[in-house]
């Protein structure tokens, strides 16, 4: 035996003397664990969560075979036009299921806010102001716009909102359910602060409840203001962050909005603390059929619409979100890799300016974006062209539709809103019991006595 | 605004009116055509369509069997008909009355208001002669609200401009989120006034509840009773002669100065240590906190 380790006839690493890894305690939570004794406070990043949670992944499709006739997948016409807050005297109608959901000027450059808006209005879709306050070019870009009402209020003004074609009310979302946003004051420029009410360069963190009203009955009477305000014109949307989502979508129908939008814990943040991201919120596939179960018990389908946000990739992704029982699919991160995040675009060295490769960067809340979308510094914002990336963010929208489009019409569907729980079947236990479908080649709904009653 | 006038603006839907500012493309189709910003249409972005009142024409509303909607329509005819003053009679507590008003407008009030009174206003000069339930002028941009009795709960939650005035006493949360203008309270206020206060000036001649300013950004609260405790980086400073000066104006200005001037008044501002919060050492925040 020489060095502690067994003479061997191969040359091998393996240590024998070694027990084995800690999986409570692998180097990266023992890492963690020295970087906050020395810093103190819990860890800021951007991103959505890391760990594995059942996910779409975890769902495939049962198409048409003999059982049900298929639609011609390429050529033949399946719609897709949506309306969100079907009630509204002036309903948001888009031409696609799919729009840009709300992502602040501050979180993101200005290139990035008009591009999206752009790219949403080339595909006959929306998209929404964000915290913050809205930026007369990216409403002059946007053929169909929501104004966020959010907690913070910053940069709120009534001039905007009769000038917006829904109000979104931001009560949560789904990556920090629970907590207000947040904005490092490397992001807070003069411009960002001036919008905002506040000093440039603090830590902007807002407020987690609203400031005039506290509880649902509040909320009714807050919905109803602001559509005094806007003549009772444009659809008024609840975004909540997904937890205990069939009472709290109980509590929102009760409040009479037009629409409701859940937030899975699959959803990203600009800014937000690593564990707030990684351990709150449900997933996605949960949510949805909850929030469907709350609304049709009340008896109101067909008049609040249901929208949902939250890891959507691919057309897959949004075709399995509206067969669980969306109307509408909001995309926030997937759209910014559409603008660049992420990418390795010869102006920008990931290793050099955010320490990691590009594919594994979650640094938005540094404001170093080294492909210009979230961040406010010019050299760098300089890297997004704006034109090139208004025409990807469409392209990526065009992609997500006939994607979706694709598996609606195997499904036999010559509507993409015809999509329903039972073109669905789970590929494990977990997916089955939270989106409540039958296990693959199954009639067995885990936790469902019997499936055609649910 | 090339080809529209502001009479036409005026006549025009709210959707109409979009368009016709440029503040839409719904008309396009084709993926490659934009809107160029152009800097030099800044002018875009006023709102030539508000109502041109005069305040010697003078309506009167008795909205007791009326609606909320209902009175709002009428208040926006009447403004649209060039009235100026206008006084609701009868309100009996109604919630959300005046609401977005963004123009010059004199509205009297002879009785109470509920839920969020007069909020999201930019322009008027509103005299409520009764009470108002919560969130008062929530939101407000510029132009005077004064309330001749008390107030709900957070009063001038998230307003950014005006003066937002009140005789008698005010609940909880006065001044949250506050981002500009001046609140004056003739008597006291309850908990978490100044809760995340960011600009602005609020006037308590009575006393403050518990957490007065808690988590404050910055802007100023002064206070002529007691405060029952300071919020999180609330912190007391000295009165200059500029605060003795500008109290008192405001104070004479709505006939609320007290018999012993203002040199008893407690001035409360942001201690600031919360700005950069990550920055701070452990020790550090476990002062504040």
């Amino acid at each position: 035996m020489e060095n502690g380790k067994v003479p061997s006839k191969h040359k091998t690493e393996r240590d024998v003397y070694r027990l084995g890894d800690s999986f409570i305690f692998p180097p990266r939570v023992i890492d963690d664990i020295h970087i906050k004794a020395e810093l103190g406070r819990y860890r800021m990043r951007g991103f959505s969560l890391f760990k594995k949670i059942p996910h779409w992944d975890d769902l495939t499709f049962l198409p048409g075979t003999l059982t049900r006739f298929v639609i011609e997948g390429y050529r033949e016409k399946c719609d897709t036009k949506t309306v969100i807050g079907p009630r509204a005297k002036r309903p948001l109608e888009l031409d696609i299921p799919i729009y840009i959901t709300g992502m602040s000027f501050g979180a993101l450059s200005y290139e990035a806010k008009t591009a999206l808006a752009r790219g949403a209005t080339m595909a006959g879709t929306a998209t929404c102001s964000g915290e913050g306050g809205m930026i007369p070019d990216e409403r002059r870009y946007s053929s169909k716009w929501f104004y966020q009402c959010i907690q913070s209020r910053y940069g709120f003004n009534p001039h905007h909102l009769v000038l917006a074609d829904g109000c979104e009310f931001f009560i949560g979302q789904g990556c920090k359910v629970g907590l207000g946003g947040h904005l490092m004051g490397q992001k807070v420029t003069d411009q960002v602060a001036e919008m905002r009410s506040l000093p440039a360069g603090i830590d902007q963190r807002s407020p987690a409840r609203h400031p005039d009203w506290l509880g649902p009955d509040d909320l009714a009477l807050k919905i109803n203001e602001i559509r005094e305000v806007t003549d009772w014109q444009i659809p008024i949307q609840l975004k909540l962050g997904a937890a205990r989502v069939y009472d709290d979508v109980r509590m929102a129908v009760k409040c009479n909005p037009d629409s409701i939008y859940i937030d899975g814990m699959e959803g990203s943040t600009g800014a937000g603390p690593h564990l707030a991201t990684e351990d709150t919120g449900v997933p996605g596939m949960a949510a949805i059929r909850q929030a469907r179960r709350a609304i049709d018990d009340l008896g109101r389908r067909g008049e609040i619409s249901l929208v949902y946000a939250g890891g959507i990739r691919n057309g897959a992704d949004v075709a399995k979100a509206i067969a669980l029982g969306a109307d509408a699919i909001a995309i926030g991160h997937s759209a910014m890799m559409a603008l660049n995040c992420n990418k390795d675009i010869p102006e920008a060295d990931f290793p050099e300016e955010m320490g990691v490769e590009a594919g594994h960067c979650y640094h938005c809340h540094t404001g170093r974006c080294p492909v210009g979308v979230a961040t406010q510094d010019p050299k760098l914002r300089a890297r997004l062209d704006p034109d090139a990336a208004a025409e990807r963010v469409y392209n990526f929208l065009h992609s997500l539709t006939i994607e979706a489009q694709l598996f609606a019409r195997a499904c036999g569907k010559t509507n993409i809103h015809s999509l329903e729980p039972e073109d669905l079947a789970a590929l494990t236990m977990e997916a089955s019991a939270i989106a409540g479908v039958p296990l693959a080649g199954t009639d067995y709904t885990v936790g469902v006595e019997d499936y055609h009653h649910l | 605004m090339a080809g529209v006038s502001d009479t036409e603006l005026r006549e025009m839907t709210q959707e109409d009116r979009v368009k016709a500012l440029g503040m839409t493309t719904e008309e396009l189709t084709g993926r490659s055509m934009f809107i160029e910003f152009k800097p030099e249409e800044e002018e875009r972005f006023t709102y030539p369509w508000l109502p041109d009142v005069d305040f010697n024409k003078r309506a009167e509303i008795d909205t007791d069997k009326m609606m909320t909607t209902e009175v709002n329509e009428r208040i926006r005819e009447l403004m649209k008909e060039g009235y100026g003053t206008i006084v609701l009679k009868n309100p009996r507590g109604k919630h959300s009355v005046g609401v977005g008003i963004l123009s010059r407008l004199n509205l009297i009030v002879e009785g109470s208001l509920g839920y969020f009174g007069v909020g999201l206003i930019d322009g008027p000069m509103v005299r409520i002669q009764g009470r108002v339930g919560w969130s008062c002028g929530e939101n407000m941009m510029s132009g005077v609200i004064l309330v001749e009795k008390n107030a709900g709960s957070t009063f001038g939650a998230a307003m950014r401009g005006g003066d937002l005035v009140c005789r008698g006493s005010v609940g909880s949360r006065t001044g949250i989120d506050m981002k500009g203008g001046s609140i004056i309270v003739g008597g006291d206020t309850g908990a978490l006034s100044g809760f995340m206060m960011q600009r602005g000036r609020m006037i308590f001649c009575g006393n403050a509840g518990k957490n007065l300013g808690d988590s404050m950004y910055d802007g100023t609260i002064y206070v002529g009773g007691d405060i029952q405790s300071l919020g999180v980086d609330a912190v007391p400073t000295e009165l200059t002669d500029l605060d003795r000066s500008w109290l008192t104006r405001k104070l004479t200005q709505y006939e609320m100065l007290p018999e012993k001037g203002v040199d008893h008044f407690t001035k409360i501002v942001a201690g600031k240590q919360l700005w950069n919060y990550d920055n701070l050492e452990p020790s550090e925040k476990k002062l504040i906190l």
